[in-house]
């Protein structure tokens, strides 16, 4: 529909004038359309992505102008300059966090800029290179006015086709899920970095090509597509548009490309529209306008899946899981000092202690978000000791927090769902396989909810149905009885206990000795980091080193 | 001798970076916010002495000097104006939230400025007179001086406020520790627009001063967010002896790069000693795991 919209604009105010500005108004729909990928849904704010752009446009400049060649040879030199240095810079700049990513990307930009101002053999220096030839299709010179705005948005259609099928299937949720919680995403089994620097390098091409585009409509590549103003640009549309939203992308560009012509009595500084609409957006309306559009039409509910088991995983013969001498020291502070355990297939092991024992702190190395000094994790063989956190999780162990964390804005079958984005071949498997763990916990009814809201009994009913969704082999619980009421408690038993009924080898840590040492068939209490007591759960409260170091302390 | 005279010029940039970057180091401690503004606040504390200057009454033996209250009380109002716009309602969003507010808000002043001044580069009047000292054949500037007096006072001063006083108590508890310092009975939002008026008053006397010896542009904001981050990534994220060290380093760095080779050589090599530390050391070269904090 907006798409008609566009072409019925084009079309009635075909003003030469007019055109060209829906011409670069295409060009930064591009622009943002691949910020979105990295910035929307990957969660990471890059200002790299005017040196993107700028990337491109000099690409197109210097080969078309200097070099004499043609669309078809600059245009994909355009993008690939662009993702060999985001891939580059990718790898190690990703993973900084927030704002030092941030800040450092601007700082990558700020050195290409520096780079093209004081190359003038290269690049023209500050006053660029004049004569960029325009665009040639298929031996067709396009044409200023309405054919150049038609190819600009074709291009804007297919980036945009592609982005949003991008955005709609597994990557675009998993990218989703890095951003909302990247310390979940990884125990699920997505590869973080992998995925955000894919992500990265996607929304660099688009950048390029946005660039490139650029170029030739303007004729002539200057530092101004280096400058900070083209970055605010971009940002200002994604943010105004709708956050991760290619409609969103589209949808800002148009208006804010058309802005000034409104504000024409700011003349230069109609970024001061920008610098006000983004502020007025962050803060009233976080969700942009494509989120206000949804407030006012809300989209029906998809239909439930049906729901369907997921297939085993292969189990190993013998002990699952085997901890050997497994330490981890905290600058001086020996955190867990040489703990050992094993994990038998269908029992569940209590791990107890008082706080700061190092109990989270032993799931952490065990689940790969911490890694050990020491010591071996063996699981079939394999000693998965100090890999990332999803070669663990694909290896069949998989865990829940002490702080329930889950995506506020999924609703709980998407967030069960992203358990199984890394196996299944679809969102729509993925779901099917979601909704059966939730069944399998009771709490198929909350399906269709917003995880947001949800009180905390369920929250952590829904994490256990997003790690039993993976079909681990062996079940890492942190707390899982924390703030529930003695029915909810019992009900959790039940459940754990038929988890384990099928093979799954569980490790729980728990406080509640009322809660786990009936539930238990072996326990393993640590304190200051070491093995205190390791046996039956009936021994735990006439062991008096145990009683000397915990329950002493009034549990 | 030009050793020494690079030294004292380097000392003199180093006073004032410090004052960005004490700034802005003071406003991430105590909100965990990073403002993006705070190099377009200095620039807006250069053009305050920009448009100040016809009113200065030539009577006065130093008019100059009036200048820095004025501004100063001036660029404190305009933090209580930025906090309440930009910090205050997304002080429970995710902290992406208030760095992109904080870019719209450099933004807005940027142009701002380029629609009042325009984008020559302009002068602020200078503190004491414009004129240049010679001590026993050292020339220097009587501006450098006053940039490394003023910077010496403020610094002194906002020592003295958090360590000796109950104020700097209180706001030291909000930096720590918000949700702490509230049960504690400390008006925590007060503290943070108290917070946010010292640092945008130090950035803004910052660029007054600067605004004498370097001029001033409505896009000058742009370099200074980079170095005030880069002296703060250097001395260790939230230290505030750390940040000024760090402001003192680079500038020496950026005077003395500058003097051998070039200003974009220079900075090209700030912006790459910036990246390999946070890739090496992103909790900076003196600092202990800040990373996590923000």
């Amino acid at each position: 529909m907006m798409l008609a919209v566009l072409v019925a604009y084009a079309l009635l105010y075909a003003s030469p004038y007019g055109l060209r500005v829906l011409t670069v108004a295409g060009v930064y729909a591009l622009a943002a359309v691949g910020f979105q990928i990295v910035f929307g849904l990957g969660g990471a704010l890059s200002l790299a992505h005017g040196a993107f752009f700028g990337l491109g446009a000099y690409a197109t400049g210097i080969l078309g102008s200097q070099w004499g060649w043609g669309f078809a040879a600059t245009f994909p030199v355009s993008l690939l300059v662009p993702l060999l240095l985001a891939l580059l810079v990718g790898l190690p700049v990703l993973r900084l966090e927030s704002h030092y990513f941030a800040l450092a990307t601007l700082g990558i930009a700020q050195v290409v800029h520096l780079l093209a101002v004081n190359s003038p053999g290269l690049t023209g220096g500050a006053n660029g290179l004049p004569g960029v030839p325009g665009i040639v299709l298929f031996g067709w010179a396009v044409p200023r006015g309405l054919p150049l705005a038609a190819v600009v948005w074709g291009f804007v259609a297919l980036g945009g086709l592609l982005a949003w099928s991008l955005a709609r299937g597994r990557w675009g949720r998993a990218l989703t899920l890095v951003r909302d919680d990247p310390l979940a995403a990884g125990t699920l089994g997505l590869d973080v970095g992998g995925l955000r620097l894919a992500a990265f390098a996607l929304s660099a091409v688009y950048a390029g090509a946005a660039g490139a585009l650029a170029v030739h409509t303007q004729r002539v590549v200057s530092p101004e597509v280096l400058e900070f103003p083209v970055m605010v640009s971009v940002l200002t549309i994604a943010v105004v548009g709708g956050r991760g939203r290619v409609a969103g992308a589209i949808l800002g560009a148009v208006l804010l490309l058309h802005l000034p012509e409104w504000f024409r009595f700011l003349e230069r500084s109609y970024l001061i529209v920008y610098g006000v609409a983004l502020l007025a957006t962050i803060v009233l309306a976080p969700h942009g306008l494509t989120g206000l559009l949804d407030r006012l039409f809300p989209a029906r509910p998809a239909p439930l899946p049906m729901p369907a088991a997921p297939p085993d995983i292969a189990v190993p013969n013998g002990p699952l899981l085997r901890v050997e001498g497994l330490t981890k020291g905290f600058g001086g502070v020996r955190a867990v000092d040489g703990v050992s355990l094993t994990l038998e297939a269908g029992t569940i092991t209590g791990l107890i202690g008082p706080n700061g024992s190092g109990k989270t702190t032993l799931v952490n190395l065990i689940s790969g978000l911490e890694t050990p000094d020491g010591g071996r994790v063996l699981m079939g063989g394999a000693d998965l000791a100090g890999r990332r956190p999803d070669r663990i999780a694909r290896a069949g162990i998989a865990r829940t927090f002490q702080a329930v964390s889950l995506p506020d804005a999924a609703s709980v079958l998407a967030a069960v769902a992203a358990a199984r984005l890394e196996r299944d071949g679809s969102i729509a498997q993925a779901e099917a396989h979601a909704l059966w763990a939730l069944e399998r916990l009771g709490a198929a009814d909350l399906a269709a909810k917003p995880c947001a809201g949800l009180p905390a009994a369920l929250r952590r009913r829904v994490e256990l149905a997003r790690a039993l969704a993976r079909q681990p082999a062996v079940l890492l619980l942190d707390e899982p009885a924390a703030g529930l009421t003695d029915g909810e408690k019992a009900e959790l038993a039940g459940h754990l206990r038929a988890i384990a009924a099928t093979g799954t080898a569980l490790l729980v840590v728990e406080h509640d000795m009322g809660f786990l040492l009936p539930l238990a068939g072996h326990v393993l209490c640590l304190d200051q980091g070491r093995p205190l007591y390791a046996g039956p759960p009936e021994g735990v409260r006439s062991d008096p080193a145990v009683v000397a170091a915990y329950l002493g302390e009034g549990a | 001798m030009i050793t020494l005279q690079l030294l004292v010029n380097g000392l003199a940039l180093g006073a004032a970076y410090a004052l960005v970057a004490l700034g802005f180091v003071l406003v991430l401690n105590a909100t965990a916010a990073v403002n993006f503004a705070q190099g377009d606040l200095v620039m807006a504390g250069g053009m305050l002495g920009v448009a100040l200057a016809p009113h200065l009454p030539d009577h006065l033996p130093l008019p100059g000097l009036l200048l820095l209250p004025v501004v100063l009380t001036l660029m404190a109002g305009l933090g209580l104006l930025l906090a309440a716009a930009a910090y205050l309602p997304l002080r429970r969003r995710p902290p992406v939230a208030v760095f992109i507010s904080t870019i719209a808000a450099g933004i807005i002043l940027q142009n701002g400025a380029s629609v009042l001044f325009g984008p020559e580069p302009r002068a602020a009047p200078p503190l004491l007179g414009g004129g240049t000292l010679d001590l026993g054949g050292l020339v220097v500037a009587e501006q450098s001086l006053a940039i490394i007096a003023v910077a010496a006072l403020l610094i002194a001063g906002q020592q003295w406020l958090f360590g000796r006083t109950q104020l700097g108590r209180r706001l030291r508890a909000t930096a720590q520790d918000p949700e702490m310092a509230r049960a504690c009975g400390v008006p925590v939002t007060a503290m943070i627009l108290i917070t946010f008026a010292l640092g945008t008053a130090f950035a803004g006397a910052a660029g007054l001063l600067l605004a004498n010896r370097y001029f001033v542009t409505p896009t000058a904001g742009g370099d200074l967010i980079l170095k005030a981050y880069i002296a703060v990534t250097i001395g260790g994220w939230g230290s505030v002896p750390g940040a000024v060290a760090g402001a003192l380093l680079i500038a020496l760095f950026e005077v003395g790069v500058s003097s051998v080779l070039s200003y974009p050589v220079a900075l090209g090599l700030l912006y790459a000693t910036l990246l390999v530390i946070l890739v090496a050391r992103p909790q900076g070269l003196f600092g202990e795991a800040a990373r996590r904090r923000a």
